[in-house]
C-alpha cells in the first residue's frame, strides 16, 4: 500500500475532525477523496504531509511507519489548497523550489521547470512575480510546484477549485496523464463530483471524519451505500428527499410510496430518474421553475409540494417542458435509495443499482 | 474645476509654509556652520555671506576628541541596532508562529520596559555597570543599547510577521526546508520593510542617546550628543561655530537614512498592521 492510515484522530480543542480514521491508498493509483466541506479532507492531507501532528493513530507511507517523522523527512509532493507562492521569487523560482531545496543541479531544475510550466501552460509567465498573476495563473503555478518534487506520492488538496471550466477540464486530463507518466500515487481531495468521476480510479467518500464508502469510482456511483456517496457523485447532484411517515402512509418528498425500510429518513433520487407523467410509477405534480440547456441535455429545476427537484434529461435540443409549466413527473419506485437517518447508511437493496445507469 | 485647483493650490501652499517653518532652525544651523562667529551673531542676521569651511576644518583637526566621538557614534549605533534587529526578529518569529502561553502578557511586559523613562533606571544601571567594571567599555554599552532597542523592534516585527501567512512556512516544510531556511530565506525577505523600519527607529534612538552615554560611558565611549553637550560652552560663552558645524555633521546621517527609507518609516509607525504598497 502506498498510504495506510489506521486509527487516525485529530481534534482542535473540543472539535474532533478525524476520529479513528482508517484508509488505504493503493500504489500508483489515482485515488480521489470526496467529501463535503468540513469532512476533514484537508486535515487528513496536512497530517499526511506532516504539517499537523495526529492525536492518535499511525500513518504509513510505502509500508514505512512515518507517524513520528517531520515534514522534511517524508517524501511527498503536496499541492496545498492555498497557493502560498513566495512573493519575492519569480514564477520560475517558485516552481523550481522543491528541487532547489533538494539541492538539484540548476540545469536539471531549469529543464524540469520548463516541463512543468509547459504542462500547465504557464511558460509565458515564468519571469513574472506572483503579484502580477491572476488567480488561475497562481493556482497553476502552485500545481506545477507541487508536481516538481522527487516523490512517488503526491497529495493534492482541491487544486482545481475555482478555475474556469475549459481549463479545469484540460488540467484534469493532464493530471491524469502526469500520474501515469510518473507512475506515482496521486491522492486527490475534492468536493467536485465532475473531478472525482473524471479522474478517479479509486474513490474514498469521507464524511464526519470517517470513510463511509470506498471502491472503484463506477461502482460507488452506481451503488452508493451512503447518502454522501450519492450526494457527492453525479452531476447534477442527486435529489435527497426527506422520508415522512403518517400512520400507514409513507412519503419521500412529494412522492407517496407504498413503503420504506424501517429507520429510513432520507431518500435519494438521481436526476435522471424522472420522466413525464405518461409513464408508470409514483407521480407528483410539479412546477417547472428554471431550465438550463446544456445542449444535448437539459437540467430542469422544478418544485413539487415545497420540495425542489432536479431533473436531468437528454432532449437533443428539443424543449419538452416550458418554464412555469405544471407537469406530472413519474418515478420508478425502484429508483428510490433509502438512507438511515442516524448514520446515513443505505437501507434498501444495496446490491441493486439505482435506475440511472450511465455516468456522465 | 477651477475651485478645486484653487483648493489644491492653497493646500500645498500651506503644507510648504509649515514645512519650511519647521525646517528653518535646521537651515539656520547648517547655514551658520559656513559662517564666521561674527556673522552668526550679527544683528540683523546675514543672509548673504561668503561661505567658509573653517569651522569644519577646526572641528576635525583641532578638536582632538571629535573624530573618536564620531567613530564611537557610528560604530555603537550600527552594531547595537544590528544586534537588536536580529534578536528581535527571532523573538518576534517565535511569538508570531509558536504563540507560547502568555504571549500577549510577555509582549506587554516588553513594551512596558521601553515605556520606562531613562532616569528611572539610571541609578541601578550605573551601579551594575560600575560593579561589573563595564563602565567606559564599548561592548557593554552596545549591548545595553541593543537591550533598550529590542522591545520596540519586537513589536514592529511581530506585526509584520503576523502578516506573513503560515502557509508560506508550510510550503517550505512540506518541501523539506529546515527552520533556518524558513526563517531566513522564506519569511525574512517578506518582512524587509519591517526590518528596515525597526532598524531606522532604533538607529535614531541610539544615535541621539545622551543620558546613558554620559553616566555609564566614559572617555573611550563618548558619542556626538555627549560632545555637543560638553563642548557647547567654551571661552566664556556659547561656542556657536562649534555647535553649528558639529550639529550639521550630526544630523546628516539620520536625515539621509530617513530620506532614503521614508516609506518604510510610515509602515513601521503602524506596527506593520496597515500594509501599504512598500
Amino acid at each position: 500500500m502506498s498510504i495506510r492510515v489506521s486509527g487516525l484522530s485529530k481534534a482542535y480543542g473540543s472539535h474532533s475532525v478525524l476520529d479513528g480514521l482508517d484508509l488505504e491508498v493503493e500504489r500508483q493509483s489515482f485515488t480521489v477523496m470526496c467529501g463535503p466541506t468540513g469532512s476533514g479532507k484537508s486535515v487528513l492531507l496536512r497530517l499526511l504531509v506532516g504539517l499537523e501532528t495526529p492525536d492518535a493513530g499511525t500513518i504509513s507511507l510505502n509500508d514505512v511507519d512515518i507517524t513520528g517523522y517531520s515534514a522534511a523527512q517524508r517524501s511527498v509532493g503536496y499541492v496545498p489548497q492555498s497557493f502560498a507562492l513566495y512573493p519575492h521569487l519569480t514564477v520560475r523560482a517558485n516552481i523550481g523550489y522543491p528541487l532547489k531545496l533538494a539541492g538539484r543541479p540548476s540545469r536539471e531544475i531549469a529543464k524540469r521547470v520548463d516541463w512543468a510550466a509547459g504542462v500547465l501552460d504557464i511558460n509565458h509567465l515564468l519571469d513574472k512575480k506572483p503579484a502580477q498573476l491572476s488567480g488561475g495563473e497562481k493556482q497553476r503555478t502552485a500545481v506545477a510546484r507541487g508536481l516538481l518534487k522527487d516523490a512517488d506520492i503526491f497529495l493534492l488538496d482541491d487544486p482545481l477549485v475555482g478555475l474556469d471550466y475549459k481549463l479545469r477540464e484540460r488540467l484534469m486530463d493532464e493530471l491524469k496523464s502526469i500520474q501515469q507518466d510518473l507512475k506515482a500515487t496521486f491522492f486527490y481531495a475534492t468536493s467536485d463530483s465532475l473531478e472525482a468521476l473524471t479522474m478517479a480510479e479509486k474513490i474514498l467518500v469521507l464524511d464526519g471524519g470517517a470513510v463511509v464508502q470506498k471502491g472503484d469510482v463506477v461502482d460507488v456511483y452506481r451503488h452508493p451505500t451512503h447518502r454522501r456517496s450519492m450526494e457527492l457523485l453525479g452531476f447534477p447532484r442527486a435529489n435527497i428527499l426527506p422520508v415522512e411517515r403518517r400512520g400507514a402512509e409513507v412519503s419521500a418528498g412529494p412522492f407517496k410510496l407504498d413503503g420504506a425500510p424501517d429507520g429510513a429518513a432520507l431518500a435519494g433520487l438521481r436526476p435522471e430518474a424522472f420522466s413525464l407523467g405518461d409513464k408508470d410509477g409514483v407521480k407528483t405534480r410539479a412546477t417547472i421553475q428554471l431550465i438550463e440547456d446544456l445542449g444535448g441535455e437539459q437540467v430542469i429545476y422544478a418544485e413539487a409540494d415545497g420540495h425542489p427537484l432536479t431533473w436531468a434529461v437528454a432532449t437533443h435540443g428539443l424543449r419538452i417542458v416550458e418554464e412555469g409549466e405544471a407537469v406530472e413527473l413519474a418515478v420508478d419506485p425502484d429508483a428510490f435509495v433509502f438512507f438511515d437517518g442516524r448514520n446515513g447508511a443505505r437501507l434498501n437493496n444495496p446490491a441493486a443499482a439505482p435506475s440511472a445507469e450511465a455516468a456522465p | 474645476m477651477i475651485s478645486d485647483r484653487i483648493k489644491n493650490g492653497a493646500y500645498y501652499t500651506l503644507l510648504w509654509a509649515v514645512s519650511l517653518l519647521f525646517f528653518t532652525p535646521v537651515a539656520w544651523i547648517i547655514m551658520s556652520s559656513f559662517k564666521t562667529r561674527e556673522e552668526i551673531l550679527a544683528t540683523p542676521p546675514t543672509v548673504i555671506f561668503t561661505p567658509t569651511l573653517d569651522n569644519y576644518v577646526e572641528l576635525f583637526t583641532e578638536n582632538q576628541n571629535f573624530v573618536q566621538q564620531l567613530i564611537n557614534s557610528v560604530v555603537m549605533s550600527l552594531s547595537a541596532v544590528v544586534i537588536a534587529v536580529l534578536v528581535s526578529f527571532l523573538a518576534a518569529f517565535c511569538f508570531s508562529r509558536f504563540k507560547p502561553k502568555g504571549t500577549n502578557f510577555l509582549m506587554f511586559i516588553l513594551l512596558s520596559i521601553r515605556m520606562l523613562p531613562g532616569p528611572a533606571v539610571i541609578l541601578p544601571v550605573f551601579l551594575m555597570f560600575a560593579n561589573f567594571g563595564w563602565k567606559d567599555r564599548h561592548l557593554p554599552l552596545v549591548l545595553f543599547y541593543a537591550m533598550f532597542s529590542i522591545p520596540f523592534s519586537v513589536w514592529i516585527l511581530k506585526g509584520f510577521l503576523d502578516g506573513v501567512s503560515v502557509r508560506f512556512d508550510e510550503t517550505g516544510r512540506a518541501n523539506g526546508a529546515s527552520w533556518f531556511h524558513i526563517i531566513f530565506r522564506v519569511v525574512l525577505p517578506q518582512v524587509k520593510p519591517g526590518l528596515i523600519a525597526a532598524f531606522i527607529f532604533n538607529l535614531i534612538f541610539v544615535w541621539n542617546e545622551f543620558l546613558f552615554n554620559f553616566v555609564i560611558g566614559g572617555v573611550q565611549t563618548q558619542n556626538i550628543p555627549y560632545a555637543l553637550a560638553v563642548g557647547t560652552y567654551s571661552d566664556g560663552g556659547l561656542n556657536w561655530t562649534f555647535i553649528a558645524a558639529l550639529t550639521s555633521v550630526y544630523i546628516l546621517p539620520p536625515m539621509a537614512f530617513i530620506y532614503l527609507f521614508q516609506k518604510y518609516l510610515l509602515a513601521g509607525m503602524t506596527f506593520g498592521t496597515v500594509r501599504g504598497e512598500v
